[in-house]
């Protein structure tokens, strides 16, 4: 305790550590507020959009005539609302949408489209809280560390003070030891503010500090393994950074290397085509080229594919929905080909302690690979809400009833 | 002249002998050369598998059979945004925007199938292409074996002598600065060949060089650095931490600092939000698939006149027809100031963040490396602007085929009567108004005239570090 108490007087008077220490605090506070202030506008845009939405909904709907033409020219909104602690990761979301339109033509022709952000950002990435825990927060602790031993060797002091203390390692633990959980504290004291402020869940915050300090002290082991080399403080820099380079940097990338080539997808393209030509197509075929395929999907309105006219609206559905059963196979091998990827990443990821730590954070803040795949599945359930809804009307020719349109499915409900 | 060669080949000697250079050299240069490889063989098939694709979608458009004109409108147009051949250096934004486009009448779409979205996520910097090999591990390659050229002497007390010898300090400094330069030189060799590379597959000379010259200068901005501190530091310790302070706030700090700062100073809002916007103001114009709109109620009492005929069923045109012609001409206007509007933000967010390379060489060598290759951002919305130009010439084209070679009479029953509906199907020549479509980079001139802005502050950057080592190497003391 005595030791201790030394330790920390010596450190504080320690010019270097203080600037270290106030670097890592004000960078965690401002990636948490400019990750608050971004979440905030997210939040704001939603609203707008759900405002405006409602408005157009309206408008549109007060104009239709028929079932058909109501599905057709009513788009339905969807959006991927951010969590209370998704202002710690932002994530996949400059890369993947969280807001999209959609209406009840074939899916798979509208699925893909992305209303994503400014691609020069996705590409650079954003700082945010993860970004400074997982790939700046190793650096910092290995400016801090790297000469513990060696500069006090430097100075002729490294026996002396070894000598004075009680074991041979406690001196240098024990500085070592406070360096770090400083460091960890100047890091999360900004993240329990902002999360307390968002609202964040404390099980969120308390994994994300529980994880923030299992990766530092990680560090924390490959600084001593570096330092008990008795190389002089350069080389421990030198060799402490190649160590990070090797696993922030290049192991990453290498298992994203691994990931894509060993899980390969098909064409995105091709998804898309087989839908549009089976689309197109539907319209020189018989009708019960159609039809056929959709009452294998839809027993239940056998009764009702009676086409007499060269156009009817359920046969233009029927095709709209056969043109998705005939991209399906097509569809379900990119979407799981896109999830063993993710599940694969996952696992490489322990590989890479800071890669490990940045999905772990993403997946608490939803705002990963998985949660985007998760809003694309939410998509693809809603719009077949609709399909359902609309369905037991187009089929039995039920009359028009404008005033049921105000009971469509809302992607909130 | 020959004593700097003298002091060069010591440096160089000494880092011969030295592990921790030794290794450093091996592993950057091996790292270097496996990203070159993995990011030619990967642009590589890209470039061929989307020009295939363009030509497979050009020839299933010309190949579909007689039907409604107006089908075609809606049975719509592929385009695809080929990787130019110096994206084998920087890939840009091809990873993060769609790289297809599906075209078809009275919508814009958004591009499909970013990489981004459909390869696993590791945070970290991403994939390692050459551009972000030189970009970030050069300098801290340098920093590394070179942090020491001058106060290595100092601190070894041999400057003292080399000074008494008549070697003057400048002396010391630019010979030690050529050895960095040798190292950094070897280690441009890779971005030389790719380059050359590059103008084999057809890039224009002047654009490959400037590349080059881009990450050069980039690379001696690191040299004249890591000679300047090296010169001003006391011990070696205080300068490597400094350059490593230095090489952090440079490529790992500002980046996406500039990124979230600028997202939250000028937000963008969307396609989603921008489409909504519009559509209150499209309701104004009218649906263009029913000529009997009140919107287009001027259009056809102008036709009626023109003709003189009292009915619009003894128009010698279709007037649906002319109805889709106009409506989507008026669409389209309106769409594609939206569109601007929005493409007007994201340049406007990106050279707000471009001025971070004020603040980070590593900002301005990115920046003015996307552009010189063609993978930056205006790049790709010309893309978007060519294929709306490709997408309303054909769907007018179609549209005009509409109002000329479909009889009214039959256009209207065609909902009803089969015979009226086998009759408006138009021959499949008429699909030749579907233009070819191949995108191709900016002019070299053009790339460089806007990344010049962009490599600016790299020139500035290098004057001072360079002037300020010429001066301080001057003073140098034992």
């Amino acid at each position: 305790m005595k030791g201790l108490a030394r330790e920390l007087g010596f450190l504080l008077r320690d010019r270097g550590l203080l600037l270290s220490l106030v670097v890592a605090a004000a960078a965690a506070a401002v990636a948490v507020l400019l990750g608050m202030m971004e979440v905030e506008q997210q939040r704001a845009t939603i609203a707008e959009l759900l405002e405006a939405d409602r408005v157009e909904r309206e408008v549109v709907q007060a104009a239709q005539e028929d079932w058909g033409g109501a599905a057709y020219y009513t788009f339905h909104l969807t959006v991927d609302e951010p969590t209370d602690f998704t202002f710690a990761a932002l994530g996949q979301r400059d890369v993947s949408p969280w807001k999209h339109r959609i209406r009840m033509l074939a899916l798979e022709g509208q699925i893909y489209e992305s209303d994503a952000g400014n691609p020069d950002f996705a590409l650079i990435g954003r700082f945010d809280f993860a970004f400074v825990v997982s790939l700046l927060a190793p650096l910092l602790l290995i400016l801090l560390l790297h000469d513990v031993r060696s500069s006090e060797r430097a100075a002729g002091r490294h026996e002396w003070l070894s000598a004075t203390s009680g074991n041979d390692h406690s001196p240098w633990r024990t500085r070592s030891g406070i360096k770090v959980a400083l460091l960890t504290s100047c890091l999360l004291l900004p993240l329990w503010i902002g999360g307390l402020a968002s609202g964040s869940g404390a099980a969120d915050l308390a994994s994300a500090s529980l994880l923030t300090a299992l990766h530092l002290l990680f560090w924390w082991g490959v600084c001593s393994l570096i330092e008990g080399r008795g190389w002089n403080s350069s080389v421990n820099l030198v060799a402490a950074c190649g160590v990070w380079l090797l696993l922030a940097v290049i192991t990453p990338a290498a298992i994203q290397a691994v990931v894509d080539a060993s899980i390969p997808l098909p064409d995105g393209g091709d998804i898309v085509l087989t839908q549009r030509e089976a689309v197109n197509g539907a319209w020189d075929l018989p009708k019960e080229a159609t039809m056929e395929p959709f009452i294998d999907r839809h027993p239940e309105w056998a009764d009702h594919v009676e086409i007499s006219r060269p156009f009817e609206w359920k046969w233009y559905y029927a095709f709209q929905q056969v043109g998705d059963q005939q991209a399906e196979e097509l569809s379900l091998a990119f979407r799981d080909g896109r999830k063993q990827r993710e599940s694969l990443a996952g696992t490489l990821s322990w590989l890479s302690p800071p890669a490990l730590l940045e999905r772990t954070l993403q997946r608490a803040a939803q705002t990963d690979g998985r949660s985007a795949l998760e809003y694309e599945e939410r998509v693809r359930r809603y719009h077949a809400e609709l399909r359902a809804w609309y369905y037991p009307k187009l089929f039995p020719e039920l009359p028009f009833d404008q005033g049921l349109l105000a009971e469509v499915p809302d992607f909130s409900d | 002249m020959k004593t700097l060669f003298t002091i060069a080949g010591g440096e160089i000697q000494l880092w011969r002998r030295t592990r921790v250079a030794v290794l450093a050299v091996s592993a950057f240069a091996i790292v270097l050369v496996v990203s070159c490889l993995l990011t030619a063989q990967r642009m590589n098939h890209a470039a061929e598998e989307r020009t295939r694709q363009q030509t497979t979608a050009e020839e299933t458009f010309l190949a579909q059979p007689e039907r409604h004109p107006h089908r075609m409108v809606h049975y719509g147009h592929y385009a695809f945004r080929p990787p130019p051949p110096l994206s084998i250096v920087d890939p840009g934004v091809d990873a993060t925007t769609g790289q297809s486009i599906f075209l078809e009448g009275h919508r814009q779409n958004t591009a499909m199938f970013s990489d981004a979205r459909a390869s696993a996520d590791l945070g970290g910097l991403g994939s390692l292409t050459p551009a972000l090999v030189y970009q970030f591990l050069l300098p801290l390659l340098l920093i590394a074996i070179g942090h020491g050229v001058m106060v290595r002497e100092r601190e070894a007390r041999t400057l003292g002598p080399l000074l008494a010898q008549g070697v003057t300090g400048r002396q010391l400094y630019a010979g030690k600065s050529l050895a960095l330069l040798g190292v950094a030189a070897v280690m441009l060799v890779p971005m030389l060949l790719l380059s050359a590379y590059g103008v084999l597959q057809g890039e224009h000379l002047a654009a490959s060089l400037g590349l080059f010259g881009i990450y050069a200068a980039y690379a001696l901005v690191w040299c004249s650095a890591v000679a300047l501190v090296s010169t001003l530091a006391e011990t070696r310790g205080v300068a490597l931490g400094v350059l490593a302070s230095l090489w952090l706030a440079s490529t790992l700090v500002v980046p996406p600092l500039a990124v979230a700062t600028t997202g939250v100073a000028v937000p963008s809002e969307g396609k989603a939000l921008s489409d909504l916007r519009m559509q209150a103001e499209l309701r104004a114009l009218g649906d263009g698939h029913n000529a009997a709109d009140p919107a287009f109620a001027q259009l056809r009492a102008n036709l009626l006149a023109q003709y003189h005929v009292e009915d619009v069923a003894d128009l010698p045109i279709n007037i649906r027809g002319v109805v889709a012609q106009s409506s989507e001409a008026s669409l389209t206007e309106l769409m594609n100031r939206y569109a601007e509007e929005r493409m007007a933000l994201e340049l406007r967010q990106s050279s707000r963040a471009a001025l971070f390379g004020w603040l980070s060489p590593t900002i301005a060598v990115s920046s003015a490396s996307r552009t010189v290759a063609g993978t930056d951002l205006e790049t790709h919305h010309r893309f978007l602007r060519e294929t709306e130009a490709l997408r309303f010439a054909f769907v007018q084209g179609l549209n005009q085929v509409h109002a000329e070679k479909l009889a009214y009479s039959d256009d209207i029953n065609r909902s009803r009567d089969a015979e009226s509906e086998r009759r408006t199907r138009v021959s499949t020549e008429n699909w030749r108004v579907l233009e070819s479509f191949r995108f191709e980079p900016d002019p070299a001139k053009l790339r460089w005239s806007r990344a010049s802005t962009d490599s600016l502050p790299l020139l500035v950057w290098l004057g001072v570090f360079i002037g300020l080592g010429v001066i301080s190497s001057g003073r140098v003391k034992p």
